[in-house]
């Protein structure tokens, strides 16, 4: 092999190792939800006929057009439901602070529904920010959406009249076609809904 | 503030003065959300003395009920109980925290700047903690 081989051998034997390195590099894996269990096939959502903290009707179609992170809780719970909506109320303003887009609405659905009337979950909904959705109705139209989705809720007598509500301490994520796309199951912690969000919000 | 509470027992203790029983630290009372009228309490209570304190009740001016609640997750399902009492081990402690063992305040009108808990042990008091709300909060 002369000299000219041996530099035109040296050349090809460069590019290739560059190909492989750009092919090594451009196969490097997409980043990874860490917390959220990303549904192989997204669902799309029963039908239902409920109403909204502010007091008007809505069905299916109310989850259609924004991403929604929804919770299923009630008013008269002082220690889970209002922390749950704090990670998601301080985990939404943390991508806006990062300029991040689309923004997750936060959706409380109401598994109490007899005691939450709009004008209870009115002012609650609005205190966890502007972009917050209330809905609840009659109790059928809940369980139905509830269960639907998988989840659990069950009254539960306690002094007196008052009563507390067990529930699923999901949080899930509806997608813009109003189909049900990612589950967080907890426990809720804003690093993962800041980290989480824009990787599955993006990769749909 | 753990610090703030050690460095006192050790000041009393090198000073010869009792310790108190029952302490309260890391104390948070929030806020109700507006349109409610209920509150949690998150504390840690430690106990400086040989024997166990059984906390059976616990009341506050500012509010009609005060009950010892744990919340639970298990299969994913948050279920919330009222607890009889909470036992605080001798030279030991117990944590309330979120997602736990707390205070639930009921029947709170305008909780003003500070909220007031009194901790029972069948009817003999056993702490009074006053709670200031962090400046600037709403």
């Amino acid at each position: 092999m002369g000299p000219r081989n041996l530099i035109i051998a040296l050349l090809l034997g460069l590019a290739l190792a560059a190909g492989i390195f750009v092919a090594i590099r451009t196969q490097a894996p997409p980043p990874e939800a860490s917390s959220a269990l990303v549904l192989p096939a997204p669902t799309p959502l029963p039908e239902f006929q409920l109403v909204d903290h502010r007091g008007r009707a809505v069905d299916e179609s109310v989850f259609v057009g924004q991403w929604d992170l929804v919770f299923f809780g009630f008013t008269h719970c002082p220690d889970i439901c209002p922390t749950t909506l704090q990670v998601l109320s301080t985990a939404r303003a943390a991508l806006a602070d990062e300029g991040r887009e689309p923004l997750p609405r936060i959706v409380l659905v109401s598994v109490d529904p007899e005691r939450d009337t709009p004008e209870i979950l009115g002012p609650y909904v609005e205190y966890f920010g502007e972009d917050t959705v209330g809905i609840t109705g009659s109790l059928d139209e809940v369980t139905r959406l509830a269960s639907d989705l998988g989840i659990f809720f069950e009254k539960r007598p306690a002094d007196g009249d008052n009563y507390l509500v067990d529930h699923s301490a999901a949080v899930l994520l509806i997608d813009p076609d109003g189909r049900f796309s990612a589950l967080f199951s907890g426990p809720h912690r804003v690093a993962d809904y800041v980290h989480d969000l824009p990787i599955v919000m993006q990769g749909s | 503030m753990r610090c703030l509470v050690v460095g006192i027992c050790i000041l009393l203790a090198a000073c010869g003065a009792p310790q108190p029983p029952l302490v309260a630290s890391e104390v948070e009372i929030t806020r109700p959300v507006p349109g409610r009228n209920m509150s949690a309490g998150f504390m840690v209570l430690t106990n400086n003395t040989d024997q166990a304190i059984r906390i059976t009740s616990a009341t506050s001016p500012q509010y009609e009920a005060v009950e010892i609640h744990e919340t639970t997750i298990e299969d994913g399902i948050a279920r919330m109980r009222a607890l009889d009492e909470l036992v605080v081990p001798a030279h030991g402690g117990v944590a309330l925290r979120r997602g736990g063992k707390h205070l639930m305040l009921m029947g709170g009108g305008d909780t003003g700047a500070t909220v007031s808990v009194q901790f029972f042990s069948d009817g003999a008091p056993v702490l009074a903690i006053e709670y200031s709300y962090p400046e600037g909060e709403e």
